[in-house]
């Protein structure tokens, strides 16, 4: 598969917040997007999965060969999608393993082996080091800061995107658990050969990944692209430097 | 006269027999419209009631009279008393076993499942065909340990001192102007006695329904639990039907789910983006067709069918220009469509991945096939004479003919050789039949997988109905070989000239049929029922123009005639005289007449539909039919009934009920309990159908230690309203409450929660806790919350919680990046909430509540 932004530009009511992004992402490469706090990387990884409140004024979200700006989020996600919540979101009385269940249905579009699902929650239960459990559970309520992350890496494990976008997988984690969802990212993506986008303000998870091309994004653009080596430019000269002046 | 014309004139007469059904309830006893002095006196004598009952039922019309109509809550004043009929009475004979039931009846009942429900669910089961009680049975366990359950009025006249001494205490006439009704004109219902001691553990079930237009419900339940005594009354209902074209093949339309794929008006396969079940009021048409007669189609009055109309005779139908039409609009000899799928994907080899079960565990093995018309045969030598053979049931591929068919074995035998690679082992002759076995179990398991075991069992996979047209005519030449004949008699209004394959499944015989469209050869699909315990035989015809195509086909370019006399002699198909056939095939459509239409009235009986991606229509019961979407219209209809629940020392009731009276209803009922020393009452109150539904169980702790609990869920969808809640009276020390409520609403639905709760100044100690939370779905939906309280104790502890919510956009964001549509999303955020209450529910009801709630939620209406 094969993700390609034009010259994207996204509104939050009135607002500008993503200013002409342009990214090109295939199953199997490995990108990471940084920058600092309100420089609109959520917001365009939102967009990219079809936020209802996000307004698209221009430019084009491509998958498959298809302008997909105008799909809902359910159908970019049976595209091969997934975005990986910053904040998930918590539902009461739904059950999360219900939940993931109903939601690999709908991608596959056809029945799920409930013993063989059961058995694979398990495996990643395990992996992720998920100690309280998952099943039995409500959509991550109740779930601490840490469990959120890893169950949103459970379920990208479960679906099997094609390019999943990683909205601060790191974020509120303490060094352990980094350790444990960066390997268990790196493991999914490559089995299944998944177009990887993480989000980052912090290079802290990147020592135990390898991203291939680094994007820096500032008030809403993209204003830099390269490799690892930008991290290391990044880590000594901070954002400032990549302000346009 | 056309052969296929007059044999399904001649089956005609059989089918009014078997199906023709009008449900015309002739009924015994009915008084007429509207209410006075009279006809309560009329209902009494009917029913021969002491004297004491008359009285109250006076009184009770009295106070009807006197009392206002509440103007607290939702708008009751558009309720016309006078243009119901109070009394309705189907049969005389009330049966205690199901044979004794009235046939109309039963016919009714049959179709809602109540038997059955009994049996696997419930330990006595009360049907109510309008006023009185049809059906009552107890198993045989209770009723040797004293229990009774049987209906109010059997109740009056077997137990007339329990009657008297509880009749009316919990909730007098005096209560409100509904129970002041109900009283006066009450008839049915359940009575319940649980004697000291006595714990019924499986839940007994009462199924009401109203029939008639217009006819009111007032029955009467009364329930007591003596010391120490156990019981769970449950009061609701379920049922399903139509088979619906899938890629994956038929399937009932209960099972068909959001993701499937259904083939379209227009031929081609497109998904299920939801699905929906309604319960229906009105009339359902039960629809057949010529060319088809394992089918009947069911549908309600507003369902659109795809149709040509019946042409002039001038015209002829020339020009077979379709319409949508709905059901009931359609007359006979209209024709239905049956879309062709012609959907074609060809490959010239397969691979499939064959599961070998060994001695030392599973191993899969690819099987690469080549995919020639030579093998498309070989698998019509298998739908018709294959089987599978061997200790593991599998491990031999056994092909049976008839000794004369020489060629067709040699050819089965060649076959085999060419695509397995091994050769077959021709049997000698056994009972005139010559088998011919493959000891392949690769072989043996790829069609079985593939194809099916055993003759009821066959079928078509996808990847075969969807071939080029060349192989599957290759494939009917092989089924033809085994299973076909030519039919050739000669009656005195003419000879019958046919083709015809025979087989014991239903699902091949369909397959057939629709791959014999592709082929443009129209077929009719008879099913001819046999004596005793073998299978229906469905039979492929082949028949009028039709006949030269299908011959071209299995290459029988002539058939045996027979001539005057006896003489048989061969005769070139093409020279068979033929007439016009009763039906065409026109572009991607075969047109079938209608052979026969009727209805019957339904109340409550649930309909299933779905909604599909573009074309907006789907395949039922073999035609062409489009989503339903026109709004229903109805007269209303009054539901006022009374339970009355007493609960002696440490006795536990637990009443449920799931109320989803059609949306013209209004429900107005009156729960009230009285509970004794320790006595523990449940009221669970399931409330989604109905127009305007008005309830509010109530519990009156009367003794020292006693426990009550209102748990209620409301769902408010389109004009609807729910005004529901609980009331609870604390008039003893020690005393515990509980009240739960959830409700969601819709559109321009509204629920209120409205509650009280009593706590009097002798209530010492006393406890409760109430919690009511409301969700709305969209910007329009409305809740109110009354919660009244009266505390007169110093030392109550009481919490009391309320919340109402919306759904959030960023909730169905995160449900919808995950894959599920939005209907999914916002049924599964509604379970989730409710959920702490479907979870007390006994799982049918639990799951049936689910689903009641997930086609409350889609979109359409139905």
């Amino acid at each position: 598969m094969e993700l390609e932004i034009k010259d994207l530009h996204v509104n939050i009511d009135e607002k500008e917040i993503v200013r002409g992004v342009s990214l090109r992402v295939k199953s199997g490469e490995f990108h990471v997007i940084m920058g600092p706090n309100g420089s609109g990387k959520s917001t365009l990884a939102k967009a990219i999965m079809g936020h209802p409140k996000l307004k698209v004024t221009s430019g084009q979200i491509i998958a498959e060969g298809q302008d997909i700006s105008g799909l809902s989020a359910d159908k970019r996600a049976k595209l091969g999608l997934f975005l990986q919540f910053q904040n998930p979101i918590e539902i009461e009385g739904v059950g999360f393993v219900n939940f993931l269940h109903t939601a690999k249905r709908s991608i596959v579009q056809g029945d799920v082996d409930v013993n063989q699902f059961m058995g694979e929650i398990n495996a990643l239960t395990n992996n992720l080091k998920i100690t309280n459990g998952i099943v039995g559970r409500s959509l991550n309520q109740g779930f601490s800061g840490g469990e959120k992350k890893k169950a949103e890496v459970l379920q990208l494990a479960i679906l099997k995107p094609k390019i999943a976008i990683l909205d601060e997988p790191d974020s509120g984690l303490d060094i352990d658990a980094i350790k444990v969802v960066a390997e268990n990212i790196n493991e999914i993506a490559h089995k299944h050969e998944t177009g990887l986008v993480v989000i980052t303000h912090y290079n802290r998870i990147l020592s135990y990944m390898k991203p291939q091309f680094v994007h820096v994004m500032v008030s809403g653009k993209i204003v830099a692209e390269g490799g690892t080596e930008l991290i290391g430019k990044l880590e000594k000269e901070g954002y400032d430097s990549f302000i346009p002046k | 006269m056309d052969d296929l014309k007059q044999e399904f004139v001649d089956r005609e007469s059989e089918y009014k027999e078997n199906y023709g059904f009008h449900d015309d309830i002739e009924y015994k006893f009915k008084t007429r419209k509207g209410l006075d002095e009279e006809i309560v006196r009329e209902i009494s004598a009917m029913k021969k009631e002491p004297g004491w009952m008359l009285e109250k039922r006076l009184q009770g019309y009295k106070l009807f009279l006197s009392k206002p109509t509440p103007q607290w809550g939702a708008d009751l004043n558009k309720i016309d008393y006078n243009d119901i009929y109070y009394y309705l009475k189907a049969t005389d004979k009330k049966g205690s076993s199901w044979e004794d039931v009235p046939d109309d009846i039963k016919k009714t009942f049959d179709k809602l499942g109540i038997p059955e429900a009994e049996q696997k669910f419930f330990a006595g089961a009360e049907a109510q065909y309008d006023s009185e009680v049809v059906y009552s049975h107890v198993k045989k366990e209770l009723e040797e340990q004293g229990v009774i359950f049987t209906d109010t009025d059997s109740a009056l006249k077997k137990y007339p001192e329990i009657m008297k001494k509880y009749f009316g205490t919990v909730i007098p006439a005096s209560d409100n102007k509904f129970a002041a009704l109900n009283t006066a004109v009450w008839s049915g219902g359940s009575f319940i006695y649980v004697p000291k001691g006595v714990k019924v553990k499986m839940p007994l079930q009462a199924y009401f329904r109203i029939n008639s237009d217009k006819a009111g419900q007032f029955e009467r339940t009364l329930i007591i639990a003596d010391e120490g005594s156990e019981v769970t009354y449950i009061e609701g209902c379920f049922t399903k039907g139509t088979e619906i074209a899938t890629v994956q093949g038929i399937k009932p339309i209960e099972s068909v789910t959001a993701g499937d794929m259904v083939l379209t008006h227009k031929g081609r396969y497109r998904r299920v983006y939801h699905t929906q079940v309604r319960p229906h009021k009105g009339k359902l048409f039960s629809i057949k067709y010529y060319g088809d007669t394992s089918t009947t189609i069911k549908a309600t009055e507003e369902h659109p069918f795809l149709v040509v109309k019946k042409g002039k005779a001038e015209y002829k139908n020339t020009m077979w220009g379709t319409e949508w039409t709905v059901a009931g609009e359609l007359k006979k000899g209209d024709y239905l469509a049956i879309p062709i799928d012609r959907n074609k994907q060809t490959q010239e080899e397969r691979v499939f991945s064959v599961t070998i079960k060994g001695r030392w565990g599973n191993k899969e093995e690819l099987l690469r096939l080549k995919m020639d018309k030579d093998f498309f045969r070989l698998i019509g030598y298998y739908l018709s004479e294959g089987s599978m053979t061997g200790k593991s049931g599998d491990s031999y591929l056994t092909f049976t003919f008839n000794k004369e068919e020489k060629e067709y074995i040699q050819d089965t035998a060649s076959l085999l050789e060419k695509y397995f690679g091994k050769k077959p082992i021709v049997q000698k002759e056994y009972k005139n039949g010559i088998g011919i076995v493959l000891s392949s179990t690769t072989a043996a398991r790829f069609f079985k997988d593939e194809f099916g075991k055993g003759a009821m069992n066959k079928k078509l996979p996808e990847w075969v109905l969807h071939e080029s047209i060349e192989k599957q005519g290759e494939m009917i030449k092989g089924i033809w070989r085994g299973d076909g004949s030519f039919m050739n008699k000669n009656y005195t209004h003419g000879a019958k000239r046919m083709f015809r394959i025979n087989t014991i499944s239903k699902t091949l015989a369909a397959q057939i049929r629709t791959v014999l469209m592709r082929l443009d050869i129209l077929a009719s699909l008879n099913v001819q029922k046999r004596a005793g315990k073998r299978h229906n035989m469905y039979c492929v015809y082949v028949g009028g123009r039709n006949l030269a195509k299908f011959a071209s086909v299995v290459e029988e370019e002539t058939v045996e005639e027979i001539e005057s006399g006896n003489e048989k002699m061969l005769v070139a198909v093409k020279d068979i005289q033929t007439t016009s056939s009763f039906a065409e095939i026109v572009g991607d459509y075969a047109f079938v007449p209608i052979k026969s239409i009727s209805y019957e009235e339904i109340e409550n009986l649930p309909v299933y539909n779905f909604g599909v991606e573009e074309d907006e229509s789907y395949v039922a019961g073999g035609v062409a039919v489009h989503n339903c979407t026109a709004p229903i219209f109805m007269a209303s209809a009054l539901h006022s009934a009374i339970v009355e629940i007493v609960a002696h020392k440490n006795a536990h009731v637990r009443y449920v009920t799931i109320q989803n009276w059609s949306k013209n209803v209004y429900n107005l009922v009156t729960q009230r309990a009285f509970a004794y020393e320790n006595a523990y009452v449940e009221w669970i109150d399931g409330n989604i159908g109905s127009k305007i539904n008005m309830k509010y169980p109530s519990v009156y702790l009367k003794e020292r230690g006693a426990r009550g609990e209102v748990l209620s869920i409301a769902v408010a969808g389109e004009g609807q309203v729910q005004d529901s809640g609980g009331k609870i009276y604390h008039l003893a020390p020690d005393t515990t409450s509980r009240i739960i409520s959830k409700s969601v609403s819709k559109g321009s639905g509204v629920t209120s929660y409205r509650g009280l709760l009593h706590i009097n100044k002798d209530a010492l100690r006393a406890k409760s806790t109430v919690r009511c939370d409301a969700l709305l779905l969209d910007e329009h939906a409305k809740t109110n919350t009354y919660p009244y309280m009266q505390i007169s104790a110093d030392d109550a502890d009481i919490s009391h919680e309320a919340s109402v919510g919306r759904i959030g956009e960023e909730q169905l964001f995160y449900l919808m990046s995950r894959g599920l549509s939005e209907e999914e999303s916002i049924a599964m955020i509604v379970l989730g909430f409710i959920k702490p209450l479907a979870d007390v529910l006994p799982l049918e009801y639990s799951l049936e509540l689910k689903r009641l709630i997930n086609l409350d939620m889609s979109n359409s209406v139905g």
